[in-house]
């Protein structure tokens, strides 16, 4: 396992790319809750230096895989592609507190991210 | 000849134990038979969610999974509904039709030939899951059309992958969606080509590998692939959906004799039985038995055969 823990957990810096959710000053303490997401590089795709991000609750897939790939300096060639338990790839309107409620473990949901040349 | 050196056949070794790639490059491809026990699992859990999904089978050999399902897409309409102009349009319109009409072809070119505007609207989507037998991987078919019957231009389509795969899809287009002749029912389908299906599904299958575990590759392979083109999985479909039984490649073995009757929820004996509900649960963290000793037939619940049409 990769648990570099020189890394503490990030806060808001998933936040300036995405000014869709301007709403967590004043939604109600639930709303506010973050969880802790690993996320970790499959193949011969870059590591993040951070792997630990605190993500709220209501953050979509697509939202952190929009923040992995502007964090990686993607191209427009290249698509990032998430796997949950490595065994699926959660659809990227699924909110991340959701993912988190079934497959989080030790208090984090652990995410491994691989970068593509190619669809198709 | 004594002067001859010996060819490096201890360094050979080394190098084929050190680097199963023969068994990773085979186990990131699907055989026909696993692709069937797959879907055949999947349709299981669509029934009992009410999902949509059914088998057709075609003259009794190749079958398929289908679902139609309303999604939005971004479709483009005739501003025939302006003033002025309504009328030169509609003749236009109407002449296009009409000589589409004549061609006997959809009239899906009638709408990307005019200036017209691009909006949300549903669409009608039916998504076929077909085996490849020269990729060896499943490929994904599907239809478009409006409300109204007409069937959505590819560049339509093309506005309507999600988001989230948009940019990547303009880079170019032509990769990743186009349109083909259906290998069945020779009817014209788009198609999400799948030449680099092994590509985004070899983490998943590699780490399944080292772990020990199965995975259910149409599950998987639709969780990538359906979202890009507005289909929905749920998540209960990554947790409660088993692996086919494990056949290893080396050794195949002959099908069961005895098929078992199709349970509404099929689980492997080594997790822990969870009824299907609508709500995700977190999957069980047993492990399967390792993959050099695989389980007989007898003990896991078997797919319904495939001469058997489900539901």
């Amino acid at each position: 396992m990769s648990a570099n823990a020189e890394s503490p957990t990030e806060t808001q810096k998933d936040e300036p790319s995405t000014p869709q959710q301007p709403t967590e000053d004043s939604g109600t303490a639930d709303e506010k809750k973050k969880i802790d997401v690993l996320l970790k590089a499959v193949g011969d795709t870059p590591i993040m230096k951070t792997k630990k991000w605190s993500v709220e609750k209501g953050r979509t897939v697509q939202s952190l895989s929009q923040f992995i790939s502007r964090f990686l300096k993607m191209e427009a060639n290249e698509q990032l592609f998430i796997y949950v338990n490595q065994s699926f790839s959660p659809s990227p309107d699924q909110e991340v507190g959701v993912l988190f409620e079934c497959f989080g473990s030790d208090g984090k949901l652990v995410l491994h991210y691989c970068k593509s040349q190619a669809w198709g | 000849m004594a002067g001859r050196p010996t060819p490096g056949c201890l360094s050979d070794l080394e190098m084929e134990s050190e680097e199963p790639t023969e068994v990773e490059m085979s186990s990131c491809f699907l055989d026909e038979e696993t692709f069937c026990q797959c879907c055949q699992l999947l349709l299981q859990h669509s029934h009992s969610l009410c999902d949509g999904w059914s088998w057709e089978q075609v003259k009794g050999s190749e079958g398929y999974l289908r679902k139609t399902a309303l999604g939005t897409g971004r479709t483009r309409c005739i501003l025939d509904q302006q003033g002025n102009s309504s009328d030169q349009h509609q003749e236009r319109t109407f002449s296009l039709s009409f000589h589409n009409d004549e061609d006997d072809e959809d009239d899906g070119a009638v709408c990307c030939i005019q200036e017209e505007s691009s909006s949300s609207s549903v669409v009608q989507y039916e998504y076929h899951i077909l085996y490849s037998c020269s990729y060896q991987t499943p490929v994904l078919y599907f239809r478009a059309s409006t409300l109204e019957g007409r069937s959505l231009c590819l560049e339509e389509v093309w506005d309507s992958v999600h988001p989230n795969y948009r940019q990547r899809l303009q880079h170019r287009p032509w990769d990743t969606i186009t349109q083909q002749e259906h290998p069945l029912l020779g009817q014209s389908f788009f198609v999400l080509h799948p030449c680099r299906t092994e590509e985004f599904m070899m983490p998943v299958l590699k780490a399944a590998l080292e772990e020990h575990r199965q995975v259910n590759y149409i599950v998987t392979w639709l969780s990538v692939v359906g979202p890009v083109v507005g289909l929905d999985v749920p998540l209960s479909y990554c947790t409660q959906v088993p692996e086919p039984p494990h056949t290893p490649s080396s050794s195949p073995q002959p099908p069961s004799s005895s098929p078992q009757p199709p349970s509404s929820s099929p689980q492997p004996p080594s997790s822990s039985p969870q009824p299907p509900s609508s709500s995700p649960q977190p999957p069980s963290s047993s492990p399967q038995p390792p993959s050099s000793s695989p389980q007989p037939p007898s003990s896991s619940p078997q797919p319904p055969a495939l001469g058997t049409k489900p539901g």
